[in-house]
């Protein structure tokens, strides 16, 4: 059985939301990167911080409730939405704030944004 | 590929062929705004999306390229600075018809007001043409 530990992510330079405390769990190991290109530096610091399993969302797929956070470099208009809109902890490393459709969606306790792999400690 | 539009010489640095329609697309569309993905992007995102698939990936759009959606075409006023690094990645494109001239998000492609088409259509080809250089 793996060990978990906790995270705080801090919101970065420009960037909006948070602080956001992520901790996997046997139920919600995943750290989901939604970034293309592989797995996004912010996520494997979280994934090698916390003990959860990575994993690239262009490459395969886990159910939503099994996610312990997702990381995004979403320009400001659809995944920052889609995925506090299924109430999942998000992280976008580009310094976004909520706009769009989607924007109610995204609050304090769900979004952090602007976020580098030193704005994740064990804190 | 250079192609001619009447007597201009144009480049056309993307194309596509859309291949899905998601459900919300006419909703996002009331609100100007129209969103590409690829059509591997995770299926949680296929719903706000057309879903596309690329034959030519060589930029992103810029001010005063010209995109075309079937016989529909629109002029691009401004885009953000992760917009080509979106598509060329993820086939990843937001289009928001607020005619601005400087994008407000990272993200944004904007083209003026009105000027997006009603709801595309599976099949048809999206192209960003790009005026030659001489």
């Amino acid at each position: 059985m793996p060990e978990y530990k906790s995270v705080t992510i801090a919101k970065g330079r420009g960037g909006w939301g948070g602080p956001l405390k992520v901790t996997p769990s046997d139920d919600k190991p995943y750290i989901y990167s939604v970034t293309g290109g592989g797995i996004h530096p912010v996520a494997q610091r979280i994934a090698d911080l916390t003990g959860g399993t990575p994993f690239d969302g262009f490459k395969s797929s886990k159910p939503f409730d099994q996610i312990a956070v997702a990381v995004i470099d979403c320009g400001g208009t659809a995944r920052v939405g889609v995925y506090p809109m299924k109430k999942v902890l998000t992280v976008d490393v580009h310094a976004t704030s909520p706009a769009g459709p989607l924007a109610n969606f995204i609050t304090e306790e769900l979004f952090v944004s602007g976020v580098k792999p030193e704005n994740v400690s064990n804190e | 590929m250079t192609v001619f539009q009447g007597d201009e010489a144009v480049d056309v640095v993307y194309q596509t062929t859309i291949t899905a329609i998601g459900e919300q697309v006419p909703a996002f569309l009331e609100h100007g705004i129209l969103i590409l993905f690829a059509d591997d992007a995770p299926e949680e995102l296929h719903s706000i999306s057309v879903l596309h698939t690329a034959d030519i990936r060589l930029h992103g759009p810029r001010a005063g390229d010209v995109v075309q959606i079937g016989d529909a075409e629109f002029q691009v006023l401004a885009a953000g600075h992760v917009v080509e690094e979106n598509l060329l990645n993820l086939g990843h494109v937001d289009f928001k018809a607020d005619g601005h001239t400087e994008p407000k998000l990272p993200g944004d492609v904007c083209v003026p007001k009105g000027a997006l088409p009603t709801t595309p259509e599976v099949g048809q080809v999206l192209r960003i043409l790009r005026p030659a250089e001489r």
